[in-house]
């Protein structure tokens, strides 16, 4: 059985979370075929490509041959990833051999691609209809601000410059999904981001549209008519969080992809989906940001005290008190840590750590000092009939896992409370 | 010589330059006509393109007299289908290739009076100043060669910079080869079972290994550098 668990870290590993049924459907999109391709680890990918044209299953045993000892566990989590999404289907035979073989309908709608080469979705508008259209910073800029506007309005919004068109409803929506990992946002949506989108509509629709959505060219006019209905509805949405520009000309209305949509489908390894770093922690518990944003200052203000706000320069502190905040909206001292690491200022980013090890470990204990008491429902039973019956609802308890203490001289038991059903059907029939 | 260490790779973005011998002497007694050789050509060009949205292609044709490029996926933004059916890489690559093959004929003609003897000379300094620089830029260069001998020079210049020399023993299911092998991204190449040289001939090549068919020549690097051998390469 697959060992990886799945952490929806991004939209392709969403799309991979989806359930069995749902996943054979999306793959009959040759669209979502090339993304979920694309989103592979490298090793998963070749294993893809090598066995596209060979129609029988091929053994565990062969394809481990495929591989160098040193390549086992890529191997491995290859592999597993593969059979999570279905594409590859597992078989063990009488001789207890386990062979593998591609999805067929992933494999014919790959097979298609490798002949035609890529196909667009659509056709762009031609430039004497649409005029003018923005040039891709243009379009980036935009992209951004919608972005940030969004975000603001999500952490805090009186401080959003103009309010947007998202509904309140979805709002909240949005932040209850979003609040316990809203200071690690990076622009792209998120699992709960995604549940946003998700009102009445098959998931499944949603994510081919977002997919080929992505396969369209950034910067291109595409006309809003070619879409369905759900689809128009989405795209102003998506429009709001700018995925997309809606333009209206004098008879037809088009939508521009921006580098938001079209970077969807792309999984990048850490690296090179960096940005550059902001922040300087100093030892001292100050904090020094050179941002213009104003979305890095309200992310800031979730576990800071800021104190200047200089054109381009933000200098906050990090206190007791800006931390036990954060800690009540739901932020871990981690994930303030690995903000703080990733968003480092090249100057610092080069030092191991690039944090101090002091202001992470404060962070770390003033978030232990809040956790000392652990809540766990539970229900306490006494005045039990004999020692045995005590003794045995002891034992029941243990073997649920449910017990938590026992004092057996006064004969009184704590069990938790998922197991008090359990335990009320065990005393009855003990009697 | 030593091969080439292999540099390290987080990512599997590659870029690929495949240099496509199509000289007639070899693909009139080829077992395996070039129009099937292209087809398989191109369905690997395809599915290097279909791995990862960053890959990029270059081909190069290589000719009797000349080399040129015929096809830049960094160059051709018009994806998609093309004239109803025909998709739109293969007609670029394809009405390219025609061109520098008429191009490559004529030239062939007017040079046949100069005489042979030192364009050979000067194109194997060129090979060897390739494949040097390759080796220092760390560039693998694969061979996947489908003449009937083998290549002398291309099994030293894989050797040396690290890359794969393969000769398919049934070149009809070359585009599995190509697959399976060629189509490996450096980062994955250092934990897979690749083929590997059972013996390189390391004498001095002799001048007529030219005349032998090199039909595949592909060589993927790191994208994110520019490549220093690019137009060593084109004086082959």
């Amino acid at each position: 059985m697959p060992q990886v668990r799945i952490i929806a870290k991004n939209f392709m590993d969403m799309v991979a979370s989806l359930p069995a049924m749902k996943l054979d459907n999306l793959y009959s999109n040759a669209f979502i075929c090339e993304a979920i391709l694309r989103s592979l680890p490298p090793l998963a990918k070749k294993y893809v490509l090598q066995m596209l044209c060979i129609d029988g299953p091929i053994s565990a045993k062969s394809m481990q041959e495929w591989v160098l000892a040193d390549g086992a566990s890529k191997h491995k989590v290859a592999v597993d990833r593969l059979l999570q999404l279905r594409i590859f289907t597992e078989t063990v035979d009488r001789k207890r051999e386990t062979s593998y073989r591609l999805n067929p309908v992933f494999q014919s709608n790959l097979q298609k691609l490798l002949v035609s080469g890529e196909v667009l979705p659509g056709e762009p508008l031609p430039s004497s209809i649409t005029a003018r259209l923005p040039s891709l910073e243009e379009l980036d800029v935009f992209a951004i601000e919608q972005w940030e506007c969004f975000m603001l309005q999500l952490i805090n919004s009186s401080q959003a410059e103009r309010p947007s068109n998202i509904s309140s409803s979805t709002m909240k929506v949005f932040q209850r999904g979003l609040l316990t990992q809203r200071d690690k946002e990076a622009p792209r949506l998120t699992e709960s981001g995604f549940q946003f989108l998700d009102r009445g509509v098959d998931p499944a629709d949603l994510i081919s549209f977002l997919l080929e959505l992505s396969f369209h060219v950034t910067g291109e006019a595409y006309n809003i008519s070619s879409l369905t209905d759900i689809q128009r509805e989405t795209i102003k949405d998506l429009a709001d969080l700018g995925l997309v520009k809606l333009q209206q000309g004098r008879k037809e209305s088009w939508f521009i992809p921006s580098k938001l949509a079209t970077n969807l489908s792309m999984s990048l390894t850490d690296s090179s989906s960096r940005k550059q770093g902001f922040v300087v922690v100093e030892t001292n518990f100050r904090m020094y940001a050179y941002s213009t944003s104003k979305l890095h200052c309200e992310i800031l203000r979730l576990f800071s005290r800021i104190e200047y706000q200089l054109p381009n320069l933000i200098v906050a502190a990090i206190t007791k008190e800006s931390l036990y905040n954060a800690f009540e909206n739901g932020i871990t001292a981690e994930q303030i840590i690995s903000f703080l690491q990733q968003n480092a200022h090249p100057r610092v980013a080069e030092r191991i750590p690039s944090v101090p090890e002091n202001v992470t470990d404060q962070m770390r204990l003033w978030e232990a000092d809040l956790n000392r008491v652990e809540m766990i429902p539970a229900h306490c039973y006494d005045e039990f009939p004999s020692r045995e019956v005590f003794e045995g609802a002891c034992e029941f308890a243990r073997e649920g896992n449910g017990f938590l203490w026992e004092d057996s001289k006064k004969m009184r038991l704590i069990v938790k409370a998922e197991i008090h059903k359990n335990m009320r059907e065990y005393l009855s029939r003990s009697k | 010589m030593a091969s080439a260490p292999s540099k390290l790779y987080a990512d599997d973005v590659s870029l690929l330059m495949v240099l496509l011998d199509t000289n007639p002497l070899f693909w009139s007694t080829s077992s395996l006509p070039f129009s099937n050789f292209l087809s398989h050509v191109l369905s690997f060009l395809n599915s290097i393109l279909l791995l990862n949205q960053l890959n990029q292609v270059a081909v190069i044709a290589t000719g009797y007299n000349s080399c040129d490029y015929i096809f830049d996926s960094s160059v051709s933004t018009s994806r998609g289908l093309e004239n109803g059916r025909m998709p739109a890489l293969c007609s670029n690559l394809l009405q390219k290739l025609e061109e520098f093959v008429v191009r490559d004929e004529q030239l062939c003609k007017e040079g046949s009076e100069n005489g042979l003897a030192s364009s050979l000379l000067s194109g194997y300094v060129a090979i060897m100043n390739a494949i040097f620089s390759a080796q220092r830029s760390m560039v693998p260069i694969d061979s996947c060669y489908l003449g009937s001998n083998n290549s002398a020079f291309l099994q030293q210049a894989s050797y040396i910079t690290g890359g794969v020399y393969l000769k398919p023993q049934q070149p009809d299911g070359l585009f599995q080869y190509l697959s399976t092998v060629f189509a490996t991204d450096l980062h994955s190449r250092t934990f897979l079972q690749l083929p590997k040289s059972v013996g390189v001939d390391f004498r001095a090549s002799k001048e007529d290994s030219r005349k032998d068919g090199r039909p595949l020549e592909s060589r993927r690097k790191d994208s994110r550098k520019n490549d220093p051998n690019i137009q060593l390469a084109s004086s082959v």
